[in-house]
């Protein structure tokens, strides 16, 4: 039957027989994948690291660079915040993603596809734009919750500034939770109910179950998202350029950005960036053993029983815990941010003479770069999401099916920029691609394959799981038939991988869209993304402005995540089996 | 009390207007004229310039912008409105990487001109309008390469409702009073020029103690000094040293706020402009140059608040009073040159960041 399909199929050119080839075509690709990676990963970082250690002048080898960007307690003091700064991130985004995932998992919690939205809706919120709604909820004096504070206790001050330490560790920790929550539903929904009920037999309650036996057993998915978390959580710039600066603190990413102040000294930036890239490193070799050391022998496959753990009135605090976080990361944010889109002024309140449809009519009709700027967000993210899967593919093709050696290099190589932050990444490729010979500063190039690079791991990711479930047969009838590899290829693989492929290309045109920190540095004037041209915008503290361009950025992006999901028939990041 | 004082820039009164305008028209002969068309034409055949712009917030320099494209039409004006140490950042990247972006600059930074010039960034080229502008803004740059082409004041703001009548400060000092802890906002010197001149100027008045006091009463410290604007409008704030432009079209709309012009004097904005030599249109440029020495730019700015740099068009803002009237400080090129950075490092070193 399948030969059948293919006879139809495939045009009879592809499958000539081809006796003159004397090596696999796949070796030309391999070499061809291999000399792309080393242009996105390798030539990048060894630029960083070679221009960390040489004199912008003489070009001379030196640790001047090193002394410059560590030999101030200011420099030392950032570092040290943004590891403050991860931990603290961490450990709220624990706080509320695991009790809500093993809700959402092992439960009868009512409202589950609501909870699920909501994380969604946290999901694809821009960290920045998170950021503005809690200016105007948490300001200190003029922030609704300080508001409606003051107006029921008659205080004269609020109970919450967002300008502070605390303030950015919680706004970060609401829009990055949901990758923790990802992780650990994924891993509780593969446990089996046989172990609990063992538990139960032996007489451990229902919280002595889940904290001995059903949460140990899924530790080590969370201690994985615990650390991307915090590789997240430092490498973050759009939110602390908001709030650390009024709150008069630096952290890493903030100061990275000082280096590039006049005059602009990106090898003390690339000094200073090295051991952040480091401590990622280490960070992510830790996971890895974590992962492996414990092992998943009770979780291997979906044959064990499930049954949802039945909650009494347990299931309704467990929907109020919920309701209140997601209501923190998401609708009252949401809130704030409509009524301010669609103000003159916001701290003028709810009234209907302030209402004004001119903050969308001034970034459509009367700014000259605002339209462009959208444009070009969604331009470089489409052509970066297509390069990624393309790469993807092709690179999970090799290394699934084992046909040439060496093919470990190009999945170790793919994988490595998902320990590369964002914002040394655009350092790298400023030092890289920036100067001539290449000259692509500024050139929507230089953004393409940046993007490109940066969210590669997670298209390799996808596509190499979707690789593993085609049976590799199916290739070999086309091969039986005379058809080549690439025939091969894309006559029957990429046709079956449609779907998974569709979804690996929105989970990296989502974050693509919004991208600042792998922007910053790479950018000009014709070439500016929506996420810059927000933080320029923010400079003036206009955030009615601000509020009604991240509505278009998010109604944008949500078109197309609605459209896809319906393409898709599920949504694309939750689950593979919507129930 | 300075070692070199301060000049005072005076604006003139109506019948000196009268005779420099005739002696404008009586310049502006034939030749000029015929220059002017070749111009309009080298310029209209590159259809586009970048300006790089830290003199307006973004709604004044999109108008100015557009302004431009209807006096001129198929010149479009890519408006990149930043701070001014960011809209410097992106030129010396631009510089660095000896990919040119940006054909016209125009920052609040005096000293970015001053740095630019020896090496040899900004193209020299006398405008025709450049003669006609008040006396008090000629001659900025004896050799031609910058021109001032607007001009604000940092002034005093504060919210109209969230400070009593007999509380409302006089003086820059009033601002350390304990009764304004946690109420003060500024914008940052590392971003913003106008800022950064202002910080200076109150260095040069009262030395760096000035600011040492101001950090105890915890001031709300945002990037551009328009941020001020939001902070006080929002309630967030109460009192700040603001720019007269955008703190006053933020009241015309109608929002609770008021300015006031210190006793110790105004700290002045004069903002350059200049045509960078490597300039991608430098037609188009040296016609946007022209145009932002003009009068039809002048009028935008004064409808907006801003100083008006032509003596025949004269401000209309409610709240604007005439310079002659008040105490002026103004620094010079060299001073912000050298001053800018230094207290930019020590903010940082007081502030935090």
């Amino acid at each position: 039957m399948v030969t059948k399909d293919l006879e139809s199929s495939v045009p009879a050119s592809a499958l000539k027989p081809m006796r003159a080839r004397r090596f696999d075509v796949l070796i030309l690709l391999w070499l061809a994948l291999a000399a792309i990676l080393a242009f996105l990963v390798i030539n990048p970082l060894a630029r960083l690291l070679l221009a960390s250690l040489e004199s912008p002048d003489t070009g001379a080898y030196t640790l001047a660079n090193y002394v410059a960007a560590y030999g101030r307690p200011r420099h030392l003091q950032a570092l040290w915040n943004s590891m403050l700064l991860g931990a603290g991130v961490t450990a709220l985004c624990l706080a509320f993603a695991v009790p809500i995932a093993w809700a959402v998992s092992r439960t009868n919690m009512p409202a589950k596809n609501l909870v699920r939205l909501l994380v969604m809706g946290a999901f694809v919120t821009p960290p920045y734009l998170g950021a503005v709604g809690w200016i105007l909820l948490a300001g200190p004096n003029s922030g609704w919750i300080n508001r409606v504070w003051q107006m029921l206790t008659g205080a004269s001050e609020g109970v919450f500034n967002i300008y502070s330490f605390p303030g950015l560790a919680l706004i970060i920790a609401l829009y990055s939770f949901p990758y923790l929550f990802i992780f650990t539903t994924a891993a509780l929904d593969v446990v089996s109910s046989e172990m609990e009920d063992a538990a139960n037999i032996l007489g451990a309650g229902t919280l002595k179950t889940t904290f001995k036996v059903t949460l140990p057993l899924v530790l080590p998915a969370i201690l994985g998202g615990a650390i991307v978390t915090f590789l997240e959580a430092i490498a973050l710039f759009g939110s602390p350029a908001l709030i650390a600066i009024p709150a008069r603190f630096n952290v890493v990413t903030t100061q990275l950005l000082q280096f590039f102040s006049v005059p602009v000294r990106a090898e003390v930036a690339a000094a200073y960036a090295l051991p952040l890239l480091l401590i990622t490193v280490a960070l992510y070799w830790l996971q890895q053993r974590l992962v492996r050391r414990k092992g998943f022998v009770t979780m291997t496959g979906k044959g064990g029983e499930r049954r949802l753990i039945e909650l009494g009135l347990g299931r309704w605090l467990l929907l109020g815990y919920a309701l209140i976080v997601l209501s923190l990361s998401v609708v009252l944010p949401y809130l704030v941010l409509a009524q301010a889109a669609f103000s003159k002024a916001w701290g003028r309140g709810f009234s209907l003479d302030n209402l004004t449809l001119g903050n969308f009519t001034f970034l459509m009709f009367e700014h000259f770069t605002a339209r462009q700027s959208i444009i070009n967000s969604f331009a470089y993210a489409a052509a970066a999401a297509c390069l990624a899967i393309t790469l993807a593919l092709g690179i999970a093709y090799i290394v699934q099916r084992r046909l040439v050696p060496f093919a470990g290099v190009l999945s170790f190589l793919a994988m490595a920029p998902f320990v590369v932050p964002g914002i040394v990444l655009a350092i790298a490729f400023y030092a890289a691609y920036a100067p001539p010979p290449f000259a692509l500063y500024g050139t929507a190039t230089i953004l393409i394959l940046a993007f490109t690079t940066r969210f590669l791991p997670i298209g390799f990711a996808n596509a190499s799981a979707a690789m593993r479930s085609i049976n590799p047969e199916l290739e070999e009838a086309v091969r039986i038939q005379g058809g080549g590899r690439l025939a091969s290829i894309r006559y029957v693989v990429a046709p079956m991988m449609k779907r998974s492929l569709i979804g690996a290309w929105l989970l990296v045109f989502i974050p693509a869209t919004r991208e600042l920190s792998t922007a910053m540095f790479l950018y000009g004037p014709d070439t500016r993304p929506m996420s810059v041209m927000l933080l320029d915008l923010s400079e003036e503290g206009n955030f009615e402005r601000l509020a009604a361009l991240g509505f278009m950025l998010l109604a944008a992006t949500l078109l197309i995540v609605v459209g896809a999901s319906l393409l898709l028939g599920r949504d694309f990041m939750m689950r593979r089996n919507a129930t | 009390m300075f070692d070199r004082p301060f000049r005072t820039a005076r604006v003139r009164p109506a019948g000196a207007v009268l005779v420099s305008l005739l002696a404008a028209l009586a310049i502006a002969a034939a030749p000029a004229r015929a220059d002017m068309k070749a111009l309009v034409e080298a310029a209209t055949k590159e259809a586009s310039l970048t300006w790089y712009t830290a003199h307006y917030n973004a709604e004044t320099a999109e108008t100015i912008g557009r302004k431009f494209t209807q006096l001129y039409p198929g010149i479009k004006v890519n408006v990149i409105r930043t701070t001014a140490q960011v809209a410097y950042q992106r030129l010396s990247q631009d510089i660095k990487n000896k990919t040119a972006n940006c054909d016209v600059f125009s920052s609040t930074d005096l000293g970015h001109y001053a740095t630019l010039k020896p090496q040899g960034k900004l193209a020299k080229f006398v405008p025709e309008n450049a003669a006609k502008l008040a006396k008090d803004y000629q001659g900025l740059d004896p050799d031609g390469t910058f021109y001032p082409t607007a001009a604000f004041l940092v002034l005093i703001t504060y919210n109209t409702q969230k400070v009593k009548p007999e509380d409302v400060p006089k003086k820059w000092t009033d601002l350390l009073d304990p009764k304004f802890a946690g109420k003060v906002t500024v914008g940052h010197p590392a971003f913003s020029g106008a800022v950064g001149t202002w910080v200076m100027t109150m260095k040069k008045l009262y030395g760096w103690d000035y600011f040492t006091k101001l950090e105890k009463g915890k001031p709300q410290i945002g990037r551009s000094i328009v941020d001020t604007v939001t902070m006080l409008n929002s309630g967030e704030r109460a009192v700040g040293a603001g720019p007269s432009a955008t703190t006053l079209q933020s009241m015309e709309k109608g929002n609770p706020l008021g300015v006031v012009y210190p006793e110790d004097g105004v700290v002045i904005i004069v903002s350059p402009s200049a045509v960078m030599i490597d300039a991608p249109h430098p037609n188009a440029a040296r016609l946007f140059m022209e145009f932002l020495l003009g009068t039809e730019h002048a009028e935008v700015d004064a409808k907006d608040g801003n100083e008006s740099l032509r003596p025949e068009v004269k401000s209309v803002m409610k709240g604007l009073r005439p310079l002659t009237e008040v105490k002026v400080l103004r620094p010079t090129v060299e001073e912000a040159q050298k001053g800018i950075p230094e207290v930019i490092e020590q903010w940082r070193d007081t502030f935090g960041n």
